[in-house]
């Protein structure tokens, strides 16, 4: 199975196990250009294969996730939000960091962070290769992107 | 006296789902007690009576491993049971816990039903 189709995989059992939210794929993209009234949460990969993973959500969908997450409502950007976001970003390292190492020793992970904002550009200045993969939660879409140096 | 357990993940999302899937599984504990780092886990274990403490691996100020290692050092506290959630499901990385006590690991993500697999016999 190729990688792409491992991370898809894994978002989507990140999503129906914990999150109680079944989605599915809409678009696979190269570029996403820049990001609009969303949070990010992301998690650096370093080792033998450096990169980074990021899950990309618009505040409306980060509300969502995260009022299912916890099973209660959040009507605002605020620290849980930005703990769910984290959360998820790493599960998914997680997950990438099993589909590249098998034993586990080979990869490092950084602790999650988010960032959020009104407008803002998510980039790399290394030569990288992209994959961005954008979910349908039939609420909203989001993007998990993982960006790993060549 | 009923069973106690500590909840240890720097993610308050992820421990208030750790304990959403303890009750949703049947595992009923009197109390559920919660630390944010291997630095407050010992200071918790340190303090209260803890049955069984469930683990993240990848935290701030002293992660998964370094709070199994210590924790091994301290006489009054290294038998008390620890199972790791995480992540980290490599086979070197849970080998090393196991090798410092820890009993087995749950990979996050993680259901009810899982959490009641491998915690409802270590009970």
């Amino acid at each position: 199975m190729e990688i792409q189709d491992k991370l898809i995989e894994a978002t989507r059992e990140i999503f129906s196990s914990m999150v109680m939210m079944e989605i599915t794929v809409k678009e696979i993209m190269t570029d996403h250009g820049q990001l609009h009234d969303s949070i990010t949460g992301m998690i650096g990969l370093a080792g033998t294969h450096k990169g980074v993973l990021a899950v990309h959500l618009p505040y409306a969908v980060a509300m969502a996730i995260t009022s299912s997450f916890l099973m209660m409502d959040v009507e605002e950007i605020n620290e849980d939000v930005h703990d769910a976001v984290g959360e998820i970003a790493n599960m998914l390292g997680g997950n990438v960091k099993a589909i590249l190492s098998e034993k586990g020793r080979d990869i490092d992970l950084s602790l999650p962070s988010t960032i959020a904002g009104s407008q803002y550009s998510f980039q790399s200045d290394k030569q990288i290769e992209k994959m961005i993969i954008q979910f349908d939660t039939g609420t909203g879409t989001f993007m998990v992107e993982m960006d790993l140096e060549k | 006296m009923g069973k106690n357990v500590l909840l240890v993940d720097d993610s308050s999302t992820m421990r208030k789902i750790i304990g959403r899937s303890l009750r949703q599984a049947g595992i009923d504990f009197d109390n559920i007690y919660e630390a944010a780092d291997g630095l407050e886990a010992l200071e918790v274990l340190e303090n209260e009576s803890v049955d069984i403490v469930l683990s993240d691996i990848n935290m701030p100020n002293m992660d998964g491993i370094s709070f199994l290692r210590e924790k091994a050092s301290r006489d009054a506290i290294k038998d008390i049971p620890v199972l790791m959630i995480s992540t980290e499901t490599g086979d070197d990385i849970i080998g090393e816990a196991k090798a410092l006590g820890a009993i087995g690991a749950i990979k996050k993500p993680f259901t009810p039903d899982k959490v009641n697999e491998v915690l409802g016999p270590l009970l």
